[in-house]
């Protein structure tokens, strides 16, 4: 069994950045057009994410030392909460600052911290995760990416698919076989840094429902790496993969993905007038969004004290995305009366929310699979 | 210090709250013992400010208290009997001996009530005012009445007026905590249930289909516990701080997750559930009442999304930061 979560707040010098945050928000999103902004922590604009960099705002959470701020995750999750309330456009950076980063930081060698927490911090570095392979989904101990040493470094062969921002990152960090085979499971897997443009990388974008290209299938072709292509240990990839999905489970960015959508319509609510059943579910979405925050701030004090809340994390995430397909789903009940005339960028923004929504629960470790994280730490299995 | 009041709270229910006892109790049997225990306890003056002679804690500390209540489908207005008593001190009365049971208004003399728990008294809000009532002069309108609510009735002129508003929100945050405490027991009963059934050979917990049920359960059940703390954060102008923006979310959120608890630990228990020697029909017969009292879902939500859009505040997180935070704005600043 788990415990109860108990409250837990942002530490006042964490909440003390968000003016900052919001004034610089408020000069810079408002000209992008709902829709856009609806794709939340997928919309890609590098100069936006230079722009924060030149604030100090990218990898709040490294040290000083290697060009962060030094701070603890609560400010980092002041900042996520506004760019993803606001839309703002953050895909460029966002994995290296909030896993890649991390992970480099906590598995890496000093010389690793040193080449890439900067300019991760700088803009200068995205990254993307290359798990997923063609016939390695929920069951990730599959992976068939082998790399295998050679002379002083490594050679890599096989395929990554679902790769997010593959084709406009400069570095992947690659989950791969480095001994043993596939039946081995989580033995002999471990996480090397991939250089995109290294000869040998075969980057293809997919084209997703909605149109946009965010994701790609990235084929290796006898790339070589050197030595310090590896992070951490060898054979350690299962272990630190697990410790860098529980960060990503539980924060803003399993609660706000329809946040865009949420606002707009309210806002809309608030110029043409809401009628009895609109206010009623306007309060409620307005009541889960509280609890879930009040949840996830609760996990990520965990963290900060430094335990592991798996569990939590994964009920939260759960719960988190569940929530944000609920939004797009009971908004276009709603606008669904015959004689209303919602406007265009509402219903643009309703419609790619829509669209993406299923997403929300594969990326990150499926519903399923979330659930059956809990059940096993309830003692069911 | 909340650990510790839980823990006398549980060693308090376990010994005199046993289900044999809560049964006798819902049956219409006497309830003097038990609430001699519970008033002896000293938890009923815990919201009552020190300098009159109470506890002087607040919401946040007594939760535990409630959700012990809760998980043990205490028959008694254990709740009620402290909001009353903070209420009246509040207006300058000297609160009256026994329990006393929050009501909801239902007509002329008319008080709506949680069945099968009985009181001394009843406080009944009339808008910014509230009735005082003797049980004992109340006629029970049976035709009214069904297992979710009693009703009761006085001849008119009975009981005394008192300027005590704000009574309807602070019932609904009663029933958000021992709803939420309720849920607690549910889950860990559901869990031990599936672990000891064998079905084919296994128990039934090694079904994935049931391990799915359980962990939307389990999501539910922590999702209440945290709206009751959001609940019980005192920085509103009702009853010792509680703020009525809080306890609509809670009560809603509660509210949608009793329905789904209910609904799983039913499915997982199979006809054993259905039964009166089981348990755990207490506990969802408690949380069918709780969701009723006090304005459901759809009342809440909609009081809570024109509070939205009446105010300043355009954006929802904005609004959630500035009345619906883990501590009081003040806090933060
Ligand atoms: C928008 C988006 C971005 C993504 N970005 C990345 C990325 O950057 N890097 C990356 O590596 N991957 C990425 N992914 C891939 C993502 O991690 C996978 O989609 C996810 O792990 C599920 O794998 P799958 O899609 O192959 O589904 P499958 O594993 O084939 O699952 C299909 C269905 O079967 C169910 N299922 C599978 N196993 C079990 C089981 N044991 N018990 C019960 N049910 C089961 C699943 O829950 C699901 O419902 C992304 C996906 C999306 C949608």
């Amino acid at each position: 069994m788990i415990g109860a979560l108990p409250l837990a707040a942002i530490p006042p010098e964490d909440e003390a950045l968000r003016p900052e945050i919001r004034d610089f928000l408020r000069e810079t999103v408002p000209v992008i057009p709902p829709e856009r902004r609806a794709r939340s922590w997928m919309g890609f604009d590098a100069d936006f994410s230079r722009k924060l960099a030149e604030r100090g705002w990218l990898g709040l959470t490294f040290p000083k030392e290697y060009g962060g701020a030094g701070r603890g995750p609560f400010a980092r999750y002041v900042l996520a909460e506004e760019l993803l309330a606001s839309g703002a456009p953050v895909s460029a950076h966002w994995i290296a600052d909030r896993q890649s980063g991390p992970l480099i930081h906590r598995f890496g060698t000093e010389e690793q911290r040193r080449f890439y927490l900067p300019r991760i911090c700088r803009a200068e570095a995205f990254f993307c995760i290359g798990m997923s392979e063609p016939n390695t989904g929920s069951d990730l101990a599959s992976v068939t990416t082998r790399a295998v040493r050679d002379r002083d470094g490594w050679r890599l062969n096989g395929a990554k698919i679902w790769t997010t921002n593959a084709h406009r990152s400069h570095y992947m960090i690659a989950l791969v076989r480095t001994s043993g085979t596939p039946q081995d499971r989580h033995k002999g897997l471990s996480q090397v840094i991939v250089d995109l443009k290294a000869p040998g990388v075969r980057i293809s974008p997919i084209r997703d429902l909605a149109g946009d290209a965010h994701f790609s299938e990235v084929v290796f072709e006898d790339v070589v790496l050197p030595a310090d292509a590896l992070i951490g240990e060898e054979s350690s990839g299962w272990m630190q993969v697990n410790a860098e999905l529980a960060f990503e489970r539980s924060g803003p960015e399993r609660v706000l993905s329809s946040a865009v959508l949420l606002d707009t319509w309210a806002q809309w609510l608030r110029e043409a007038g809401a009628h009895q059943a609109a206010e009623t579910l306007l309060g409620r979405l307005i009541a889960h969004l509280a609890v879930l925050r009040a949840m996830s701030i609760a996990v990520t004090s965990r963290l900060v004290e430094g335990e592991s809340p798996v569990v939590e994390a994964a009920l939260v995430k759960d719960l988190g995305t569940e929530f944000e397909q609920l939004i797009p789903t009971v908004i276009a009940d709603i606008l669904a009366s015959p004689g209303q005339v919602a406007p265009g960028p509402l219903m643009r923004t309703l419609a790619y929310t829509t669209a993406m929504a299923p997403s929300f629960s594969l990326r990150g470790g499926t519903r399923e699979i979330l659930r059956g994280m809990i059940a096993r730490g309830m003692g069911l299995r | 210090m909340d650990g510790l009041l839980f823990r006398s709270a549980e060693e308090l229910f376990t010994r005199h709250a046993t289900p044999e006892a809560v049964r006798a109790i819902r049956a219409g049997g006497p309830a003097s013992a038990l609430w001699g225990e519970i008033e002896a306890s000293g938890f009923l003056e815990a919201l009552v400010p020190e300098e009159a002679g109470g506890a002087g804690i607040g919401p946040p500390e007594i939760l535990p208290v409630l959700l012990a209540a809760g998980r043990f489908a205490l028959p008694l207005p254990i709740a009620e009997t402290m909001l009353a008593r903070a209420a009246l001190v509040a207006t300058g009365e000297t609160p009256p001996e026994g329990a006393i049971a929050l009501a909801e208004p239902a007509g002329e003399h008319m008080a709506r009530l949680a069945p099968g728990q009985p009181a001394d008294w009843v406080l009944l809000p009339q808008g910014e005012t509230a009735l005082l009532l003797p049980w004992d002069k109340a006629e029970p309108d049976t035709d009214a009445s069904s297992a979710l609510a009693d009703l009761l009735r006085w001849p008119a002129g009975t009981g005394r007026s008192l300027a005590c508003p704000d009574l309807l929100a602070a019932g609904a945050w009663a029933e958000v905590a021992i709803m939420a405490g309720a849920m607690e027991r549910i889950l860990e009963d559901t869990v031990r249930h599936a672990r000891d059934r064998q079905q084919f050979g296994r128990p039934i917990a090694a079904f994935q289909a049931i391990q799915q049920q359980i962990s939307v359960l389990t999501e539910d059940v922590f999702a209440s516990r945290m709206a009751a703390q959001l609940a019980s954060v005192p920085d509103g102008k009702g009853i010792a701080g509680l703020n009525p923006t809080r306890i609509a979310t809670a009560k809603l959120r509660v509210g949608e997750a009793a329905v789904r608890v209910c609904a799983i630990a039913h499915a997982v228990h199979g006809a054993m559930g259905i039964t009166e020697e089981l348990d755990l029909h207490l506990l969802t017969a408690r949380l069918q009442v709780g969701r009723m009292r006090f304005g459901g879902e759809a009342h809440w939500a909609h009081w809570l999304g024109r509070q939205f859009l009446a105010g300043d505040l355009t954006e929802t997180l904005a609004f959630v930061r500035a009345h619906l935070g883990p501590v009081a704005p003040e806090a933060t600043a």
